[in-house]
């Protein structure tokens, strides 16, 4: 490094017990997010063999009473309790380390224990079968006060890495004032920011209208109410999932491809644009009911458009990091440099075949975002394709591929099996892309999404679904190969962590960016503000854009609820299962 | 700062190369993202009342369950060519028979809900539209040809949702009016 730098104020390094205990907390964090995924992802081919015609759900009466109480567990074990916990453990994890400061355990076990609490409260109300409400929960289904008071645990565990960022980051400052914040923790936190804000949604409706609901103390909810106030987080949590895989992206995956990241700076910039365009454009979801005017989807359209802007950052910013590398690498001419990428490396493999199934994913997700296109795909299986292709895949497979580094790293024990890593990652590529494909092509025959549709008399399922049977048999082609997927995956997660072979554990591969500014900051010499790129310093006051962002979500859900708090009409509960 | 001097000449190359496309990349996509802005809100427009289905309306509270004026199912002409398909949504069909309506003619369907949530969707069209109890949904639909098409569920309903399919047939236009067109 240069002299002229001075050198790093003194960072204490924590001490080996409390390391020790920081690595344990984000190991269990790890393992129920992943025994989760277990159970929700190995119900999935059920879900999927349901659209290829097959229908196993009589043969596991036992346990499943239905299709739809198996789309619920589906639902509620991968899109809350999967990702809540494995986000929220390496949201702590990966700051701590990166600032080399110890997060504030007694929160960080808080939301660990709160988010237990939770999902075993959901998953009796669930295995009982007395809350086939899927995990969107729309009013006026009405499901089991445990599900209801489960979720909201959920909800209020997953709230507390706030805190603890904050906590760190301001610790950190202190020991290098006028630095920007490093870019992983700043990744975190602006994560956090808009996850925090963004439950105000769900949270209200749950303890306002669900659960005193479930209880019997209030007798009706206004549905229309709900539906937005649960959309309003709804959206956002897609961002909530999708911004802790980015993080890897940016934060790690240039180091384990052996390059640098194209540009520190843009990921910042991505990280805030998510943070502003996320939030306010929950009311999309809801394009075809009544009681929205066509101004405000025409508004909706522009906003939804802008999230793509984004994401189009990143792929361009992930296309040259992953360039760079594969140059680096000896890869020539066009395509060379992406075949000498290290795709022996599970880890790198599983993220960058993410990559390429989030592309076309992103490119279904503007249809649905404009509403003349909205209105044929609605409901039909396209839109659980498009969320397959980019959260099913990107979110799934990138976490995965972070399992595959995070486990030597924890426990200093080695993957018993690379191949099978290795087979794990393509298999779960192929399967989803088999799989969200048929889903997209299906909708357009207008196939509706959620479904038991298995379950139809031969005579109508041919009449009404005959049309679209080589896209359906696909659905069911690639729900079979997912579930070979998990089989390696779940061999090499567990097998490693029981009976992996003892070695030195590995550090966490933590990125370095071009430019002014690099991504690390444990052994980095001070970096002063006049030396970080302007861009960079432009996204440090967090407080600021989240103001901002919080102020536009409020502007543009002030009139949805205005004009239904003028029209309410209340709804008591059915029990429908 | 400290990167730019440990950089070997090559990766600076790259490193500055990709920093001018960057810039012209952002300038891309920004227009890009712009123009499909500009035609989609033209879009909506332009559309106004002649594609866009589900044209929203202010909740009118239980108007049309008690509203016995309105047969449900049964296509009510409403003016030259138009007709109003009145359907309240019940666990698990969507009305009584199957419902008949003329090619070639606009039908608005006025669409809510006895109980939960329901999803009118008629396949094969871009009629889409969430029927919520105590609200009305109005969509308009033409025709073009005959024959039998299906109206599906799809915003899951309990147990039957699957179930919740009726047919719309629609019956050819006489060939005389055909001719007066
Ligand atoms: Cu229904």
């Amino acid at each position: 490094m240069s002299a002229h730098l001075s050198t790093p104020a003194a960072v204490a390094v924590p001490r080996p017990d409390v390391l020790a205990a920081e690595r344990r907390m984000m190991l269990a964090f790890l393992v129920v997010g992943f025994s989760a995924l277990l159970l929700g992802a190995g119900i999935g081919p059920l879900q999927a063999l349901n659209y290829s015609g097959h229908n196993l759900y009589p043969a596991l009466r036992p346990f499943f009473q239905s299709y739809y109480q198996g789309l619920t567990i589906h639902g509620v074990m991968n899109g809350y309790v999967f990702t809540f916990f494995v986000i929220c453990g390496l949201l702590v994890y990966l700051p701590a380390r990166e600032l080399g400061i110890t997060p504030n355990m007694t929160l960080w076990r808080g939301s660990f224990v709160i988010m237990l609490i939770g999902t075993g409260l959901v998953l009796a109300a669930m295995f009982d079968n007395s809350s086939n409400v899927l995990w969107t929960f729309y009013p006026p289904l009405k499901g089991s006060p445990l599900f209801y008071f489960g979720l909201t645990a959920l909800g209020l565990g997953s709230t507390l890495p706030l805190p603890i960022l904050l906590q760190m980051r301001s610790a950190w400052k202190k020991q290098r004032p006028g630095e920007v914040t490093p870019l992983v923790t700043y990744m975190a936190l602006i994560t956090m920011l808009m996850w925090d804000v963004s439950t105000i949604g769900i949270m209200t409706e749950l303890v306002i209208q669900m659960d005193p609901w479930s209880l019997g103390l209030i007798h009706t909810v206004d549905p229309a109410i709900s539906r937005t106030l649960y959309w309003l987080t709804g959206h956002p949590i897609v961002y909530f999932w999708l911004m802790p895989a980015y993080v890897s992206w940016y934060g790690l995956l240039a180091n384990q491809l052996g390059g640098r990241l194209a540009s520190d700076a843009m990921g910042r910039l991505t990280f805030v644009l998510m943070l502003i365009f996320s939030l306010p454009v929950g009311s999309h979801h809801q394009f075809a009911d009544p009681g929205f005017s066509p101004i405000w989807r025409g508004i909706l359209v522009v906003l939804t458009m802008s999230v793509a802007f984004p994401s189009l950052i990143t792929a361009f910013t992930m296309g040259l990091t992953l360039e760079f590398a594969g140059r680096k690498r000896g890869g020539k001419g066009i395509l060379g440099w992406f075949k000498a990428l290290p795709w022996g490396n599970p880890s790198v493999a599983a993220q960058v075949l993410s990559m390429l199934t989030f592309v076309i994913g992103g490119a279904s997700g503007m249809v649905n975002g404009s509403w003349q296109l909205d209105a044929v795909v609605h409901n039909t299986t396209f839109i659980p394709g498009h969320f397959h292709m980019t959260v099913g895949s990107v979110v799934a497979m990138t976490f995965m591929g972070m399992a595959f580094w995070l486990i030597p790293h924890l426990t200093g024990r080695a993957l018993i099996s690379r191949r099978l890593a290795l087979a794990a990652a393509w298999l779960w590529f192929i399967g989803m892309s088999t799989f969200g494909i048929g889903m997209q092509t299906a909708g357009l025959y207008g196939v509706p999404r959620r479904a038991w549709v298995s379950a139809l008399p031969h005579e109508a399922f041919h009449t009404l679904y005959g049309a679209a049977h080589i896209p359906m048999a696909l659905i069911g082609i690639g729900g079979v190969i997912l579930w070979l997927a998990m089989i390696c995956f779940y061999i090499v997660f567990f097998g490693s962590l029981l009976f992996g072979r003892k070695i030195e554990a590995p550090a966490i591969p933590f990125a370095r960016a071009f430019g002014r500014s690099e991504s690390y900051s444990l052994e980095r010499p001070a970096v002063p503000s006049e030396h970080t790129s302007s861009l960079a310093r432009a996204m440090e006051p967090v407080w600021f854009w989240t103001g901002v962002a919080t102020l536009i979500c409020a502007l543009s859900y002030v009139p949805i609820f205005w004009s239904f708090l003028r029209h309410m009409t209340l709804s008591p509960g059915w029990v429908a299962w | 700062m400290s990167d730019l001097s440990s950089m070997t000449p090559s990766e600076r190359r790259f490193y500055e190369a990709g920093e001018r496309q960057e810039r012209i990349w952002v300038f891309i996509v920004l227009i890009l993202l712009t123009v499909l802005t500009i035609i989609a809100m033209l879009y909506v427009v332009i559309d106004y009342n002649l594609v866009t289905k589900s044209g929203g309306q202010t909740p009118v509270i239980g108007q049309m369950t008690t509203d016995q004026a309105q047969p449900e199912g049964v296509a009510v002409e409403t003016g030259p060519n138009a007709y109003t398909v009145s359907l309240v949504a019940r666990m698990w069909r969507w009305a009584p028979g199957p419902i008949h309506v003329k090619q070639g003619a606009k039908i608005t369907f006025r669409v809510t809900s006895a109980d939960v949530l329901h999803g009118f969707e008629v396949q094969g069209t871009d009629i889409n539209l969430t029927a919520v109890p105590g609200e009305i949904g109005l969509v308009s639909h033409v025709f073009r040809k005959p024959g039998t098409y299906y109206i599906i569920c799809n915003e899951y309903c309990g147990l039957m949702h699957h179930a919740m399919a009726s047919p719309i047939i629609v019956d050819p236009a006489r060939p005389e009016a055909e001719a007066a067109q």
